[in-house]
């Protein structure tokens, strides 16, 4: 049961670092956050950990189900912004990142994979479905970062364009940083989540016999995935920058989510493997 | 010994007074030798920046300390009494370290925050000591102003926000364009404050700049001192294309710059984002154009605007830095209590261990019987014991000293013990 007390430090941690950065961000000390992010680094090491634990000790990937992918999601963000961290100067991104990893972990341990049955249905088993897994969530927390750097940006925006600089606008990093974010997360993201989706059907094709058959969360995932087929078209190509990339990662990440987590609650799937 | 500081700073002396008081004193070798040579001075250092000069010392007779001390400063300055005595202020002891460390942590600066006066201050430390004018107290003070400075600087916001119209413009560029490196500045007119602008966002990095005037003669002088590139106002519309910071103060009378020509050089730079800066009244660019999106402009208003939020927000730090000091200065004060002391308890410490070394001796000749381990431990059981009964005593006349009650155990202490009096 090693693994579900590293899943349980890994909480606590995200936790604290999450606290850490609020407490930053009222008291406004970067030292705090400065903490909170080395926080935030233990928390992703002893995270790591956990997978590798958990690999062993129930012999499959451990990524697979609700609770794991939900888990691995968390994993994810938290490491694609400690990477962000190194390369630009954008700590009080963590902030906004350190909360959805603690909650995402929330959920997954809500969600009830904790400690319980480990043991998973054979069509879930095999190289394929791994691989469908990593990439897609992997694709997934890129766009989350995208989604919420653009956060930033509007907020950043709206301060600086109504010339009230001197408050929290402060805190916040310069839009042109912001707007990087947003550029390397959907250029990585989109060929994350696009191989993700082919590594999928091809697993779909071995247990159902076809690559694709309209499920709700497949349609849902295809509308986000040409969302960002046409974002990344007006970024690359038209030279869409700022303001208008930054609402509109909002949106297409929306529609994501809703295909992640909303297609559970409003159809029935055959995406569903709890 | 008691501490005094003594002088005149921008708030009590006009710039008439501090200039004499500052040429004189250009020679600061001179100045400390004089100070140094008044016979109630045991330390002392002397401070002198463009807006303020003051002396500090660490003195044995207060009165007469401070009479020799006017009379130096006075014949430094060339300056009567009364014109002097009007603008110089004299503190003692706890409000003398109050003043250093306001000093030091740059409450006291005419702009409050700016980082210069700290290095001013080590400055003159070190020349103190370069005299051998510093003794212990003085260092000690020196040293606790130097961490207070610190501590205020890194505790509390003093030093945050540009506090001037040009700094305010570079924090806004990193704002909007994050690094500056190899940013282009498009530099339309010619002006005090646009210049400064432009030489302030080049310390941070902007290399590349482009100066356009009117007249094209204008235009290559000014280039000239940039190390830029000159324009005339034909070919404004393309070189705002190349432009991610344009700072505009012609003494034009209507716009120069109109929201068409920004918006198709957004387009041709395919929306980066643009930075407009616009200083000259009346207004050379559009106030229109700063409604289009990646475009963000300022003109002097706004911009003083920020400066003013920033300086009242420099001034509710400052009261956080006042508590910083205050508790800094009782710190401080109680190291001084307790220095009172030291004399008595080294001189205890002395007798003692003159005691142990005669002791040993008159016992040498049955040590000897004694190996070497054994003899090295009676050494230590003996310091030790003695240590333990020196313990409280000293502990309780610190304590004491620190409540100012500390002469009558020191007398007592010399008197039981027959300590001699230095």
């Amino acid at each position: 049961m090693m693994d579900i007390l590293f899943f349980k430090i890994a909480l606590c941690a995200y936790l604290i670092s999450t606290l850490g950065y609020i407490a930053s961000l009222l008291i406004g000390r970067v030292l705090i956050a400065r903490a909170s992010t080395w926080i935030l680094l233990g928390a992703f090491i002893v995270h790591t950990v956990y997978f590798l634990f958990r690999g062993i000790e129930t012999g499959h990937s451990p990524f697979i189900n609700l609770y794991e992918s939900l888990s691995f999601f968390a994993w994810a963000i938290s490491g694609i912004y400690l990477a962000f961290q190194v390369k630009t100067k954008t700590r009080v991104l963590g902030a906004f990142v350190s909360p959805v990893a603690f909650l995402l972990m929330m959920a997954a341990s809500a969600s009830g994979g904790l400690g319980g049955d480990v043991s998973m249905p054979a069509i879930l088993q095999g190289r394929w479905v791994t691989i469908h897994v990593i990439l897609s969530v992997a694709g997934e927390a890129l766009f989350a970062l995208a989604c919420l750097a653009g956060v930033m940006y509007l907020i950043q925006d709206g301060f600086i364009k109504s010339k009230k600089v001197s408050g929290f606008s402060r805190l916040l990093p310069s839009l042109r940083d912001l707007d990087r974010i947003n550029h390397i997360c959907l250029l990585w993201g989109f060929p994350l989540l696009t191989l993700g989706v082919i590594a999928g059907s091809i697993w779909a094709r071995t247990v159902w016999g076809s690559h694709w058959h309209w499920d709700p969360k497949q349609v849902w995932t295809l509308i986000a995935w040409t969302f960002y087929a046409v974002l990344l078209h007006q970024r690359l190509a038209i030279g869409w920058k700022g303001r208008k990339i930054a609402f509109f990662s909002i949106v297409a990440f929306l529609i994501l989510l809703f295909a992640f987590v909303g297609v559970y609650m409003f159809f029935t799937t055959s995406h569903r493997f709890v | 010994m008691n501490i005094i500081l003594i002088g005149i700073n921008h708030k009590t002396a006009p710039v008439e007074i501090r200039e004499r008081l500052s040429i004189d004193c250009e020679n600061p070798d001179r100045s400390l030798i004089e100070i140094a040579g008044i016979p109630q001075i045991k330390e002392s250092m002397f401070l002198s920046t463009c807006n303020r000069v003051e002396v500090l010392a660490g003195v044995a007779d207060v009165d007469s300390a401070v009479e020799n001390l006017k009379a130096v400063i006075f014949s430094l300055g060339n300056l009567s009494s009364e014109e002097m005595e009007k603008c110089l202020y004299v503190y003692h002891s706890d409000d003398a370290v109050r003043h250093l460390f306001r000093v030091a942590s740059s409450i006291d600066s005419m702009v409050m925050g700016e980082p210069q006066i700290l290095g001013q201050v080590k400055d003159a430390y070190r020349q103190c000591v370069e005299h051998n004018a510093s003794g212990v107290i003085l260092n000690k003070l020196l040293h606790h102003a130097f961490k207070v400075a610190k501590r205020v600087r890194t505790e509390t916001g003093i030093a945050n926000n540009a506090v001037s119209v040009s700094f305010a413009a570079v924090e806004l560029a990193k704002k909007i364009l994050g690094n500056l490196k190899g940013k282009t500045i498009l530099l339309v007119g010619a002006g005090e404050m646009s210049e400064l602008a432009a030489k302030h966002l080049m310390g941070s990095g902007i290399s590349r700049i482009i100066v356009a005037n009117r007249t094209y003669g204008q235009a290559v002088k000014l280039a000239d001192d940039f190390h830029g590139i000159p324009a005339g106002f034909d070919n404004l519309e393309d070189k705002l294309q190349e432009a991610d910071i344009v700072i505009s103060s012609t003494g034009a009378p209507g716009y120069i710059i109109e929201k068409a020509m920004i918006a198709s050089a957004l387009r041709g730079r395919k929306n980066r984002l643009m930075f407009l800066i616009d200083i000259a009244v009346p207004r050379d660019i559009d106030p229109e154009a700063g409604a289009i999106d990646n475009v963000y402009l300022y003109n002097i208003d706004n911009l003083q605007e920020i400066v003013d939020e920033n300086m009242s927000s420099r001034m509710k730090e400052a009261e956080k830095a006042e508590v910083i000091i205050d508790e800094e200065v009782l710190e401080f004060s109680g190291w001084l209590k307790t220095l009172k002391t030291v004399p008595t308890i080294v001189s205890l410490r002395d007798k003692v261990d003159e005691i142990i070394e005669g002791e040993l001796g008159r016992s040498a000749s049955w040590m000897n019987n004694l190996g070497e381990e054994e003899k090295e431990n009676v050494k230590i059981l003996i310091s030790s014991v003695t240590n333990k009964i020196l313990h409280d005593p000293i502990t309780g006349l610190k304590e004491e000293s620190q409540n100012d009650g500390a002469a009558p155990y020191i007398a007592a202490i010399k008197r039981l013990f027959r300590l001699d009096d230095d």
